[in-house]
């Protein structure tokens, strides 16, 4: 397809569930994909593999099921990885933006097609429902179609003013070798968003997934290469946290790509400042961090779209998103009205497996997310009143309760710490301005959600919030690339928007060119 | 009976279409002057501007929506002038409005207005705040030869107990009726067809008000849940003698409706009644095949039971339909041109009333063309007048409704019962649909001429 032909974006359609013949293909992808398991992945680095088994994911509704082997990456091969992409740098940032782009979205089509089985895949490894798993291969589309299309544009440079006697022109160079390290909770989207940015661009990538979801990054990885971008140019490094640490610390690494918690953000951060002895540059860090994200409701909110929109905003893959809602801040004048319903609301919540159509709830990522959630959950019962509850099944997988609490002291941790589960706060307020006031004391700063009908309040917070993203009369998760570009502000993030018009800008040096074009006294 | 009919094809679509124009042409005449049409009674000036200006018209819309809300006449003006400060021209009265919206008195004074505005128009289509209360309505209408059907309005239901409300009131709704309707003097008319006795108690119930659980990717969950519910209200509904209709929404839940009528109804102890219904909307593109799924289990269910009424509408929920499956990316499951969907509702009309006594038909439409039609096909096919229904929403089809009934067809109004918070969403949804530009009511209430409003779509 040439430049020419590029049709305009648009999402990826999520499936139409609601249709039974849809439905019907879903059981068949997941037995196709159990067959499979476990999936071997490999440490990939240029046209090498070399597998093992030091990293184990298995599925959070049956801990016993492994579904992925991976190797996890050595110091060694963290060197080998970032010589390599140093190589495949300088193959790919050679390549027309225009045949980047191309690579780019052969990959998109790859996974396209294969859109049930990845569906499936995380299902199992991740434990995302059906609904949530597929608007995650959807979005991954998403990121490599949108990228591709701005790689182009940006490829054609910026207008500067020209004067007689001078050519001005302003371009945009890839950074370099790119680290990406990205999250279990949106495992092939968010590496897929800060893998493909990088790469349209003509970065070289060095991608460190999380070690709770290696299967999903290496079949990005199988993706990307079979769109056409050079082995080179992308490397999978599968590992625990030390891989991530020691690529970031790596003089080699121009950039670094982080999703993930705002304790590792900040170190990420701290060691990317050091310089060392014979680095020429300083490194850039995109990090999208933590939330403690609030929604608020005025006293002419519509409790019927309320009460549903946040209980979605709020338990849904189990509250484990950084957009997810954790607090509730609600006029007095329907504070009882609002949490009578909403603790009817989670009563009737389905806590259950992933596969499951219909959990409303699914298992957490793994013991120690469930242990931290259950404390949390320990804690805000001492502290406050459990409202309402939907009980876990009596299984094993890393089922958590899903909790609303309210009355809690204005210091408690539940009201400020990220807690990456499904436990929802709910705290009335004066009126929205002190509502406003309580978000404006938060450290972070990523979503928030207001629910009112006067213009003028929704112009009032509009004005005042911090938050990176804020969405008025409706849930405040389910970012849509290139419609809702999504980051946080504060401890939420240092970067731009992703699937947001200025992304790309992060993964680019500027360059302006000015040529004298007076020769002998003329123009030439 | 109906049984006698000519093939379908034997019907000459000519002989349907004259006698077509000379009954929408007798009805139309029976309409009171235009002056009196149910657009303009209300609120002439407000559904005039609203239907002329589409910023306006969300202004307007809106404030309808939030009134219940206010707590404050003063809250109420201020939301008015919140709202119509984001229209970009105000006509003349509204902006004087605004104006006196700068002193407290003037507030209080403008969320009178407004809130009795908006009362006297909820007034028009929400007859009474219980289906005790509305019983003079109901009676008045039968006394005037049309018939009544209650849907009872409420909150969105997202818990258990709003869920149990909500049957407890379809119970109540059905006792109350049916020993008030027992009193009620003969409307033999209004009370029998070809089939048998047609009930006087009429009750309408909606499945997500039923449960909290529908989801539009797990359909059986909210099933489940809606039948251990709708089983009783079936039973009281046989055991008074009543007819519990159930309402379609949107295409979110149309399978777990459309499954859960049907398997209730096939249960044993539903094998002999009570009478019941289910609603068909021709706006769908695939209505064809619901038809047809509709009329294959009607054709085997026992002849102890009395017929299913399908009640063919176009549809409430296009402009939803539409939104989410662009938003979505899915093909639109909607016609998209109004012919299409009038043409549609028309092919189904002849379907349902060809497919004979295992259904009784019954056309819930306001447009002119859409209802002569099928009683012209009816007509012309060999059926009786008496074997066809014709339903109308009270407040917008009550002059269509005394038309029919002045002329011996089984009308039957459906009327919104419940309090004004509950009411809102239903009469936010009937104003939207109105003052669209495809609507019949608004080309009627705009002086169409009576040959453009029978035109062939
Ligand atoms: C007694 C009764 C009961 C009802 N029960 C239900 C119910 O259970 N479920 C339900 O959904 N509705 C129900 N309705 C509502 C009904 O669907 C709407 O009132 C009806 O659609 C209005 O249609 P009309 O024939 O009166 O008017 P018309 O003006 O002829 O038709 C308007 C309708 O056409 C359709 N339409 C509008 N624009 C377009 C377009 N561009 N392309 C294609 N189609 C378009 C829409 O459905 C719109 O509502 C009921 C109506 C009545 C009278």
């Amino acid at each position: 397809m040439t430049a020419t032909e590029q049709t305009p974006f648009a999402n990826e359609p999520v499936l139409e569930l609601r249709r039974a013949s849809v439905r019907a293909g879903l059981q068949e992808a997941l037995a196709t994909v159990e067959a499979r398991l476990p999936v071997e992945v490999p440490v990939r680095i240029g046209a090498d593999r070399r597998a093992g088994d030091a990293v184990i994911s298995t599925d959070p509704g049956a801990p016993e099921r492994v579904v992925a082997r991976a190797a996890a990456a050595t110091s060694d091969e963290v060197q080998a990885a970032v010589a390599e992409a140093s190589r495949g740098l300088a193959r790919w940032r050679a390549v027309a933006a225009v045949d980047r782009a191309r690579a780019l979205r052969a990959a998109a089509a790859w996974l396209r097609e294969r859109r049930l089985e990845l569906t499936a895949l995380e299902v199992r490894e991740c434990a995302k429902p059906w609904l949530e798993a597929d608007a995650d291969v959807c979005e991954a589309i998403d990121f490599l179609e949108y990228y591709a299309r701005g790689a182009i544009e940006l490829s054609r440079g910026r207008e500067l003013v020209q004067v007689s006697g001078e050519r001005n022109d302003m371009s945009y160079a890839p950074r370099g070798v790119v680290a990406v390290i990205s999250p279990w909770n949106f495992p092939l989207a968010i590496p897929c968003g800060m893998t493909s940015a990088a790469l349209a661009v003509g970065n070289a990538v060095v991608l460190k997934p999380a070690e709770q979801s290696p299967a999903l990054a290496g079949a990005l990885v199988t993706a990307l290469r079979a769109g056409g971008i050079p082995d080179a140019a992308i490397s999978l490094l599968p590992g625990e946290g030390e891989v991530g640490a020691a690529l970031v610390a790596h003089p080699g690494v121009h950039a670094i790509a982080f999703t993930g918690s705002l304790p590792v953000g900040r170190e990420i951060v701290r060691s990317a400042a050091v310089v060392a002895e014979g680095q020429h540059h300083f490194k850039s860090v995109v990090a999208e961090l933590g939330g403690k994200n609030c929604v608020i409701v005025a006293a002419d909110a519509d409790l019927d779209e309320a009460v549903p929109a946040i209980v979605g905003s709020a338990f849904a893959y189990a509250g484990q998103k950084c957009s997810a809602a954790s607090r509730v801040l609600v006029a007095e004048p329907i504070a009882d009205q609002l949490l009578e319903r909403l603790a009817g609301a989670v009563e009737v919540l389905v806590v259950d497996q992933a596969q499951t159509l219909g959990t409303d709830v699914p298992p957490v990522i793994e013991a120690a997310a469930r242990e931290r959630v259950l404390r949390y959950g320990e804690l805000a019962a001492r502290e406050g009143t459990v409202v309402a509850s939907a009980p876990p099944p009596d299984e094993p997988g890393w089922f958590c309760p899903a909790l609303v609490v309210a009355d809690l002291p204005e210091n408690s941790s539940v009201l400020s710490d990220e807690i990456f589960g499904p436990v929802l706060a709910v705290q009335r307020v004066r009126d929205v301005e002190h509502a406003c006031d309580v978000v404006d004391g938060l450290a972070f700063a990523l979503t928030g959600g207001l629910f009112a009908r006067d213009p003028e309040t929704v112009r009032r917070v509009r004005d005042r919030t911090p938050v990176g993203n804020l969405y008025v009369n409706r849930g405040i998760t389910g970012a849509m690339v290139g419609r809702q570009p999504f980051g946080g502000n504060r401890l939420s993030g240092t970067g731009l928007k992703a699937g947001g018009p200025d992304y790309l800008l992060q993964f680019v040096a500027q360059r302006a060119v000015s040529e004298n074009t007076m020769r002998h006294g003329l123009v030439v | 009976m109906t049984t006698a009919r000519p093939a379908p094809d034997a019907v000459d679509p000519e002989a349907v279409e004259s006698e077509l124009q000379r009954v929408g042409r007798e009805l139309a005449a029976a309409f009171p002057s235009s002056s009196r049409q149910p657009l303009r009674a209300f609120d002439a000036r407000a559904m005039e501007l609203a239907t002329g200006d589409q910023e306006l018209r969300a202004a307007l819309f809106r404030f309808v929506d939030v009134v219940p809300a206010c707590r404050s006449l003063d809250d109420l003006a201020h939301h008015l002038t919140g709202f119509l400060g984001e229209v970009g021209e105000t006509p003349p009265p509204l902006a004087a409005a605004m104006r006196i919206s700068h002193t407290r008195a003037g507030r209080a004074a403008l969320g009178a207005a407004a809130a009795g505005g908006v009362r006297h128009l909820a007034h028009r289509f929400i007859v009474g705040e219980s289906p005790q209360s509305a019983l003079p309505t109901f009676r008045r209408l039968w006394n005037g030869g049309v018939a009544s059907s209650v849907d009872l309005l409420g909150e969105a239901t997202v818990t258990q107990s709003e869920a149990d409300r909500y049957a407890a009131r379809c119970n109540d709704a059905i006792a109350v009726l049916s020993r008030a309707t027992a009193g009620w003097p003969t409307r033999p008319r209004l009370e029998a067809d070809g089939s048998g006795p047609v009930p006087r108690a009429n009750v309408c119930a909606k499945v997500s008000a039923l449960t909290p659980l529908l989801a539009p990717e797990a359909p059986r969950r909210g099933q489940d849940d809606a039948a251990r519910r709708m089983r009783p209200l079936l039973r009281a509904a046989h055991e008074a003698g009543a007819h519990l209709h159930i309402d379609m929404e949107s295409l979110d839940s149309r399978e777990a409706v459309l499954d859960l009528v049907l398997e209730l109804l096939s249960e044993d102890e539903f094998a002999a009644g009570p009478s019941s219904g289910l609603v068909l909307q021709a706006y769908l593109r695939d209505s064809p095949d619901q038809t047809e799924r509709i009329v294959a289990w009607a054709r085997q269910r026992s002849a102890a039971a009395p017929p299913l009424t399908v009640r063919l509408v176009k549809g409430a929920y296009w402009d939803h339909e539409l939104v989410q499956a662009r938003q979505h990316g899915w093909e639109v499951p909607v016609f998209e041109d109004k012919a299409d969907c009038d043409r549609n509702f028309e092919a189904l009309s002849r379907r349902l009333l060809d497919a004979g006594s295992s259904l009784r038909v019954a056309i819930g439409s306001h447009n002119l063309r859409s209802v002569a039609h099928a009683i012209a096909y009816n007509r012309v096919s060999g059926g009786e007048d008496v074997d066809l229904e014709l339903q109308v929403l009270r407040g917008l089809g009550d002059d269509l409704a005394h038309a029919l009934a002045a002329r011996g067809f089984r009308v039957r109004a459906y009327c919104p019962v419940g309090d004004l918070v509950a009411g809102m969403a239903y009469l936010v949804r009937r104003l939207l649909e109105n003052t669209s530009n495809e609507s019949f009511l608004s080309a009627q209430a705009q002086g169409a001429s009576v040959q453009e409003l029978l035109a062939a779509p």
